[in-house]
C-alpha cells in the first residue's frame, strides 16, 4: 500500500492564525487582493497577465494550498521573507480565484462551441464514404486470413483448381515440393489469395512481396495492380507498391501467385525429369511509420468489399496546439487543398459516372466496320435519342443524392435549385454532374460540421457520427433523423450503442487511447545496438502492435474498464517479443498470446515496454520523459515546459552516478525544483526498466531505486515503492479519470469541454466513475453529450 | 527492386496536386528559358510484324531512288525521306525474336533473363538497358534550356492490356519497361485535364461564393469572421484563374471525338486522335520527344477497313509464295505508312513556334518494325525509314549498310541532339561509333 502523510488544511488554518496573534496592529489584517497589489502587481500586472519584467502569464492548476506554499518560499522574488505563510496564503487564493485556476480563466473568457471545418481525417473520411454510398456495402466475414485457391496449372483456370482453404497469411516456403505430395505438378501450379484487408489506421502502406516466381498484388483498386512482377527479369525477387488507405473500413485484397514459365507454354515439350526450381512466396507490409513484417492475419479477411475512393491530396495538418485536432481555422492553403482534393474528386467520379450513377455508356458502338470516325449509323442514332433523357435524368438524380449525402441533410427547395438545377443548366449532363460535384464538395456545408446552424435531427446525426467515427452519419442514422429519432438522450444513446460496435469506432477508440499515451504519432524507437542487441526497427514494430493489442483488448472486453488500462500485468507477446523478454511466446509459431511479463513487477501501460522504450533515450532511461507523461498525460497537470532547452547530462562524466542521482543533480537548482519536485519522484518509480523496457536490477553497479512520491492537491504525500504502487494510487484518483474524460470529450467532440457548461466535466466523470468506469459508456454519454448540446443549444 | 508509380505520381503528372502554380507550361508567350535555342524534336513510330521488303526497301541509292509501294505515301516528303537499308539488330541472348525485336530494338542490349518463354529460345523479362528515346528525354531534361513538362511522351494505339516483353518497347532504365497511353482520352487528360480543371472550376465559383454568403448570414458573428477569411481565399483563387487564363490565350485546347471505344475497328480513329495529340503537345512544347507504338511485338490487329480479315501477325508468317498474304501485308504496312505520312503533313503545315519553318523541320520522324520480315523473323534489315530535319541529317536519300549494327544509328540519334554518347546498349556493337548520317 502507498503510504499516505496526511497534511490536514486545517493544520495550516491553526497556524496561519497563530502567526496572526502575533501581530500587533490594529484593525484589519490586508486582503489577499491588498497584499497582491502592494507586493506582486509591479512584476505580474493587474490580471497576472505579467510585464516585462516577469512576462509569464500566472496561469495554472496548481491548488490553493499548493500556490500558497510556493508564494511562501519562493515570493516576492528579492525577499521571500517579506511575507508570512498566512499572507502567501491568502495571496493565493486571491490569485487562484480571480485569474490563476482553469475556472477562473473560464469565468474571464468564456468558452464556445465554436464554427469548425471537417479536420484532415474527417474530410478524407466523408469523401471515401460519400462516394463509396453509391457502391454496395462490404461482405464481412469474422474469420481472418485469406481464402486461398490451389491449382495444378500454370493459370487458374477453373477444371484445375485442387482445392482453396482459408490461409491465415501467406509465408510459405515450398521448396522444391509442391503445396501437396502429388496432387500437384511440382513444376508448375499457381495460387490465388483472396479477401479483404483492414488497416488499423489511415495512411501509405507499402506492400511487399517477395517470390522467385510470377507474382501480381491488387489492393483496393481492382484494375490496375500495385504490384505486377508477372514478367520475372533478373534477379529480383522482392517487388512493392505503396497505397493509401483509411482506417476502419475494408479493402479488396488479391495476390496472384505462378510458378511456371509465362509467355508460351512448352510445357508439354519439357523433360519430365528436369530438375524442379525451389518456391516461396510471402506477403507482407509495412504500415505508415511502422517495419516490413508479414501481413498478419489480424488484418485480413476472406469477406469481400468494394473498392474505395481514397483522397491523396496532400493537406495541411490542422490544428494540434491543445492536443487535439480540431477545424476552427482556415488557411489559403487548406482552401487550396481542398480544391485540388475536389478536382481529384470529381476526376474519380468522372471516370465512373457508369458505375456510380448506374447509367449507360454514351453509344459509340460502330454498326459499321468502315473505322470512318465521324459517321455514326442512322440506327445507332436513333438508338441513342431516348436513352439520352433517361441518362440526363439519371446523373441529375444522381447529383441531388450526391449532395443530399455530402450535406448529411434533405435539400431544400432553394438547395436542390442552387446544387442540382442550376450546375446542369446550359451543359451536357455529364458535365453537369461535374459542376454538381465539385459545388459540393467546395460548399461550406460540405466542409463544415455545423454550417447553417440547422437544430434538427439531422444535426444531431451529425455530430454524433463525426463524434464517433470522424465520418458522417450512415444510412441507418440519417433515417433516424428523418423519422424524428434522435430527440431524446435515450434514443441518441441506442444509435451511439450501435455505432460503437463499428469498426470505425474502434479505430476512433484506439486513436483516442494512443493519443492519451502521447504516441499516437510513433515515437522513434531506435536503440544503442551494443547496449541492447536485437532491439531492431522489427522489435520496435512489434512492440507498437504488442501496445495496441493491449488497448484493443481492453476496450473491447465485456467490463472495457479503464483501470485495467493501468493494472494489467499481461502483456501480448509473439515469438521475436518472447524470445526477448524470455517468456513463453505463442505455441503454435505466428501469432500473438497475452502473457503474464515479470509478474508482480508490471502494472499496464505504464511499464508496457513500447511506453518504457518510448519515453526513454537511446541507451539510458529518461525519469524526466517518463515522469512528464505520468504528470501531464496521466494526472493532467498543467506543467510549464522548462525555461530554457537542457541537454541531459552526459553519463560518461558522471560514471559512479545512477540515472536517477545524475537527474537529482541536474534538476536541483530552485527554478527547476518547483516542476522537477512533481514530475522526477513519478518518473522514477519506472526506474527499475531500462531503455528498452527491460527489468533491471542494478543501474551503473549499483541497486535501483525505484522509489517515488506524489503530493496530492488536497495535501496528502503518497510514497510508492515502485511502479505497481503508483499504478494502484493512479487507478483510482478522481483526477487521472479527470484526465481521461477531458481527453475523450476533445478526441470525440473537437470542441472545448468547457463550452457545454462548468460542470459538464465533473458530470461526466461521475458518470464515468457510476459505470464503472466502462470506457465505451464513456464514450456514448460524451457522444450523446457532443450530439445534443451541439452550437445551436449550448447559446 | 522494382517500383510502382503510385497514384499520387499519376496525379502530380496531372498537374491537379499544384494549383498554385500558373497552369501552363512552357508556352512561348511566357519567355521561359527554354524557348531560346532550337527546338529538336524525335518521334519513333512503331508497327509489327516484319515488312515485304521487295514493296518497303527503295529502288536505287543515294538521292537517286524511287519510293516503292508501301513508302509511296511519303511522296509529298520525299526530299525530307531517308531510308537506311543494311542496319541489323545484332543482340542475341534471351528471348525469341519478336522479343528481343521490340525488347532491344530501342535499347541495343540483351533481355534479362526471365520467365517468360516465346515460341523459341529461352524465357527472358525485361530488357536490361534504357531505351534511346529515354536517354535523349534525360539529356533533354538535364538541361533548362531544353526541359519540356513531360519530357517525353508514350503514344500507344491499341496495345494489349498486359505488361510482357512483347507489348513494351522504351524504358526508362534496366528492367523499368514504360507503358504506353493507348487511350487518347487518358492522354488527353494528361496533357490537358489541369486546363480542364481550371475551366470547371471558374464556372462553379459564382456558385461557391453565393454558398459562403448565404451560410455565412446563419451564423453568429464571431463564426462569420471565419467564413469571412475563408471567402477571401475563394476570391483570390478565382483572381489567379483568371490571370492565367490570360496567360494561357493563343493556345487552345484541342477537342476530342467523344465515346471512342477502344477496339480494333477503331484503329484507325485512335490512330489519328493520337497523332493530333502529339502534334497539339508538341507545339504547346509539352514535350520533344515521343514514341507512339501501334498494337504491339506479334501484333495482332485486322484490318478490316483494308479488306484484310486475318490478323496481322498469323498473315506474316505466310511464305513469300502466298501472293495474296503479300498484298494484303503490303496494304497492311501501307497503311503504316499513311500514319506517318499523317504526322508528317501535320508537322510540315504547322509553323515553328517561335523559330523558321515548319514543326517538321525540327523533327525526326523514324518508322521502325522489331523484324526484317516477318515469315523469317530475321532481325537483318530492321525497317529503319526517317522523315524530316530535326536532326540536320542529309535527307532525301537511300542509303544501304553493309550490315552495321543498330547500335550505332542509336547513338547517331543521341549524336545528333548534341549528346555525344560513346556507347549505347552493348558496347561490343558500338565500335566504329555513330553513323554518319549528314
Amino acid at each position: 500500500m502507498p503510504h499516505r502523510t496526511a497534511t490536514h488544511p486545517f493544520a495550516l488554518a491553526a497556524a496561519a492564525l497563530a502567526a496572526l496573534a502575533g501581530v500587533a496592529t490594529a484593525g484589519e489584517p490586508p486582503t489577499g487582493e491588498q497584499l497582491y497589489k502592494q507586493h506582486c502587481l509591479r512584476c505580474h500586472g493587474p490580471a497576472g497577465e505579467g510585464t516585462k519584467k516577469a512576462p509569464r502569464p500566472l496561469v495554472g492548476d496548481r491548488s490553493v494550498i499548493q500556490l500558497g506554499k510556493l508564494v511562501d518560499e519562493t515570493m516576492p522574488e528579492d525577499d521571500p521573507d517579506k511575507l508570512d505563510a498566512a499572507e502567501s496564503l491568502r495571496v493565493a487564493e486571491y490569485v487562484h480565484g480571480a485569474f490563476y485556476s482553469p475556472t477562473a480563466q473560464a469565468r474571464l473568457k468564456p468558452a464556445r462551441v465554436a464554427l469548425s471545418r471537417l479536420t484532415v481525417a474527417q474530410y478524407r473520411n466523408a469523401v471515401a464514404e460519400l462516394v463509396g454510398s453509391f457502391r454496395p456495402a462490404p461482405q464481412p466475414d469474422d474469420r481472418r486470413g485469406l481464402k486461398g485457391e490451389y491449382y495444378n496449372a500454370r493459370a487458374f483456370r477453373g477444371d484445375k483448381k485442387v482445392f482453396d482453404r482459408i490461409d491465415p497469411g501467406v509465408r510459405f516456403d515450398f521448396g522444391t515440393e509442391p503445396p501437396e505430395k502429388d496432387k500437384f505438378d511440382p513444376h508448375q501450379f499457381s495460387i490465388r489469395w483472396e479477401g479483404v484487408v483492414l488497416p488499423p489506421e489511415s495512411g501509405t502502406y507499402e506492400f511487399v512481396v517477395r517470390t522467385e516466381h510470377a507474382t501480381r498484388l491488387w489492393v483496393n483498386d481492382q484494375k490496375a495492380p500495385v504490384i505486377d512482377a508477372w514478367v520475372k527479369s533478373g534477379a529480383d525477387t522482392e517487388f512493392r507498391g505503396a497505397v493509401d488507405l483509411l482506417a476502419g473500413r475494408a479493402y479488396p485484397i488479391r495476390l496472384e501467385f505462378s510458378k511456371a514459365k509465362q509467355g508460351v507454354d512448352d510445357s508439354k515439350k519439357q523433360k519430365k525429369d528436369r530438375p524442379v526450381p525451389p518456391a516461396s512466396v510471402a506477403l507482407l507490409w509495412k504500415r505508415p511509420h511502422g517495419a516490413v513484417e508479414v501481413l498478419p492475419a489480424d488484418y485480413l479477411s476472406p469477406g469481400s468489399a468494394p473498392t474505395g475512393f481514397v483522397v491523396t491530396t496532400p493537406f495541411p495538418p490542422d490544428d494540434r496546439s491543445l492536443g487535439w485536432e480540431r477545424g476552427t481555422t482556415v488557411s489559403k492553403e487548406w482552401d487550396a487543398a481542398t480544391t485540388d482534393a475536389a478536382l481529384e474528386t470529381v476526376g474519380y467520379v468522372a471516370a465512373r459516372l457508369e458505375e456510380l450513377a448506374g447509367v449507360r455508356p454514351v453509344d459509340t458502338t460502330r454498326a459499321d466496320n468502315s473505322g470512318n470516325p465521324s459517321e455514326l449509323s442512322t440506327d445507332a442514332k436513333k438508338r441513342a435519342d431516348v436513352p439520352a433523357a433517361e441518362r440526363a435524368e439519371k446523373l441529375r438524380a444522381f447529383a441531388r443524392r450526391f449532395a443530399e449525402r455530402a450535406f448529411r441533410r434533405p435539400l431544400t427547395p432553394e438547395m436542390e435549385r442552387q446544387y442540382v438545377a442550376r450546375p446542369f443548366e446550359r451543359v451536357a449532363p455529364e458535365a453537369g454532374a461535374k459542376r454538381a460535384v465539385l459545388l459540393v464538395l467546395k460548399s461550406p456545408r460540405f466542409l463544415y460540421r455545423e454550417a447553417g446552424a440547422e437544430t434538427d435531427a439531422y444535426a444531431v446525426a451529425s455530430r454524433l457520427a463525426f463524434a464517433l467515427w470522424d465520418s458522417p452519419p450512415d444510412d441507418e442514422l440519417l433515417k433516424a433523423a428523418a423519422e424524428e429519432k434522435l430527440s431524446t438522450p435515450e434514443q441518441v444513446r441506442e444509435q451511439a450503442d450501435r455505432m460503437l460496435r463499428d469498426s470505425r469506432a474502434k479505430a476512433k477508440v484506439r486513436d483516442l487511447l494512443l493519443t492519451w499515451l502521447k504516441v499516437k504519432q510513433p515515437p522513434d524507437l531506435a536503440k544503442d545496438p551494443k547496449r541492447f542487441p536485437g532491439f531492431d526497427d522489427a522489435t520496435a514494430a512489434d512492440l507498437r502492435t504488442s501496445l495496441e493489442r493491449f488497448l484493443d483488448a481492453v476496450a473491447s472486453s465485456e467490463d472495457a474498464d479503464f483501470r485495467r488500462l493501468l493494472l494489467d500485468d499481461r502483456v501480448p507477446v509473439n515469438e521475436r517479443l518472447a524470445k526477448l523478454f524470455g517468456v513463453a511466446g505463442p505455441e503454435d509459431g505466428p501469432g500473438w498470446r497475452a502473457v503474464p511479463l515479470d509478474p508482480g513487477r508490471r502494472a499496464g501501460v505504464l511499464t508496457h515496454p513500447y511506453m518504457l522504450a518510448a519515453f526513454a533515450y537511446t541507451a539510458e532511461s529518461s525519469p524526466i520523459h517518463r515522469g512528464v507523461f505520468i504528470a501531464r498525460g496521466v494526472l493532467g497537470l498543467n506543467l510549464r515546459p522548462p525555461q530554457e532547452a537542457f541537454t541531459p547530462l552526459a553519463p560518461d562524466l558522471h560514471p559512479k552516478l545512477t540515472t536517477r542521482e545524475r537527474v537529482a543533480l541536474q534538476t536541483r537548482p530552485q527554478n527547476c525544483a518547483t516542476c522537477h519536485a512533481v514530475i522526477n519522484p513519478l518518473g522514477f518509480t519506472l526506474e527499475s526498466f531500462d531503455a528498452a523496457g527491460r527489468l533491471r536490477a542494478t543501474d551503473r553497479g549499483k541497486p535501483v531505486d525505484a522509489a517515488g512520491a506524489y503530493h496530492t492537491r488536497d495535501g496528502a504525500d503518497v510514497t510508492f515503492a515502485g511502479p505497481v504502487e503508483l499504478a494502484r494510487f493512479l487507478a483510482d484518483r478522481p483526477e487521472v479519470h479527470a484526465a481521461f474524460v477531458e481527453q475523450a470529450f476533445h478526441q470525440l467532440i473537437r470542441q472545448p469541454v468547457r463550452a457545454y457548461g462548468p460542470d459538464k466535466l465533473d458530470e461526466l466523470r461521475k458518470d464515468f466513475a457510476a459505470n464503472g468506469y466502462n470506457i465505451r459508456k464513456l464514450l456514448a454519454a460524451v457522444a450523446v453529450t457532443g450530439a445534443l448540446g451541439g452550437k445551436d443549444q449550448v447559446r | 527492386m522494382t517500383r510502382f508509380r503510385s497514384r499520387r505520381d499519376f496525379l502530380r503528372d496531372l498537374g491537379i496536386g499544384a494549383s498554385a502554380l500558373p497552369f501552363v507550361g512552357n508556352l512561348p508567350s511566357l519567355g521561359f528559358a527554354n524557348q531560346a535555342r532550337r527546338k529538336q524534336r524525335l518521334v519513333v513510330m512503331f508497327s509489327p510484324n516484319g515488312v515485304i521488303p521487295g514493296a518497303f526497301w527503295p529502288t536505287g541509292e543515294g538521292a537517286d531512288f524511287a519510293l516503292p509501294t508501301i513508302l509511296q505515301p511519303l511522296e509529298p516528303f520525299k526530299k525530307q525521306t531517308l531510308s537506311l537499308h543494311g542496319v541489323c539488330d545484332r543482340i542475341r541472348g534471351d528471348g525469341d525474336g519478336h522479343m528481343r525485336g521490340i525488347g532491344c530494338l530501342l535499347t541495343g542490349i540483351e533481355l534479362f533473363p526471365g520467365n517468360i518463354q516465346g515460341g523459341s529460345d529461352t524465357p527472358a523479362g525485361w530488357s536490361s538497358g534504357i531505351s534511346i528515346d529515354q536517354e535523349v528525354r534525360n539529356y533533354l531534361q538535364k538541361d533548362a534550356a531544353t526541359r519540356t513538362r513531360f519530357g517525353s511522351l508514350e503514344f500507344g494505339v491499341l496495345v494489349p492490356d498486359r505488361a510482357d516483353t512483347w507489348t513494351r518497347m522504351s524504358y526508362a532504365g534496366p528492367n523499368k519497361p514504360l507503358t504506353p497511353v493507348d487511350d487518347p482520352y487518358q492522354m488527353f487528360q494528361k496533357l490537358y485535364g489541369r486546363a480542364k480543371d481550371r475551366e470547371l472550376l471558374a464556372s462553379v465559383l459564382d456558385g461557391v461564393t453565393d454558398d459562403l454568403k448565404a451560410v455565412a448570414g446563419a451564423v453568429g458573428s464571431e463564426d462569420r469572421k471565419l467564413l469571412d477569411e475563408h471567402a477571401t481565399f475563394v476570391r483570390e483563387m478565382e483572381k489567379e484563374l483568371r490571370e492565367s487564363a490570360a496567360a494561357a490565350a493563343g493556345h487552345p485546347v484541342p477537342e476530342l471525338e467523344p465515346g471512342v471505344r477502344e477496339e480494333n475497328n477503331n484503329i484507325p480513329a485512335i490512330s489519328k486522335m493520337q497523332i493530333d495529340l502529339m502534334v497539339n503537345a508538341f507545339q504547346a512544347d509539352f514535350t520533344r520527344v515521343a514514341t507512339l507504338q501501334y498494337t504491339n511485338s506479334v501484333g495482332m490487329a485486322r484490318m478490316r477497313w483494308l479488306g484484310v480479315d486475318e490478323g496481322h501477325h498469323e498473315l506474316s508468317h505466310e511464305p513469300d509464295s502466298n501472293e495474296k498474304a503479300v498484298e494484303k501485308l503490303t496494304k497492311i504496312n501501307t497503311w503504316f505508312c499513311e500514319q506517318l505520312a499523317y504526322l508528317a503533313k501535320r508537322l510540315a503545315e504547322t509553323p515553328e513556334p517561335g523559330g523558321p519553318g515548319s514543326m517538321l523541320d525540327n523533327t525526326v520522324l523514324i518508322w521502325t518494325n522489331e523484324l526484317g520480315k516477318g515469315n523469317s523473323h530475321t532481325l537483318d534489315n530492321i525497317p529503319f525509314v526517317l522523315v524530316g530535319g530535326g536532326l540536320d541529317f542529309k535527307a532525301g536519300r537511300a542509303l544501304k549498310f553493309p550490315r552495321v549494327p543498330h547500335n550505332r544509328l542509336l547513338m547517331s540519334l543521341a549524336h545528333g541532339f548534341g549528346h555525344r554518347v560513346k556507347t549505347f546498349g552493348n558496347p561490343d556493337f558500338c565500335g566504329d561509333g555513330p553513323l554518319n548520317l549528314a
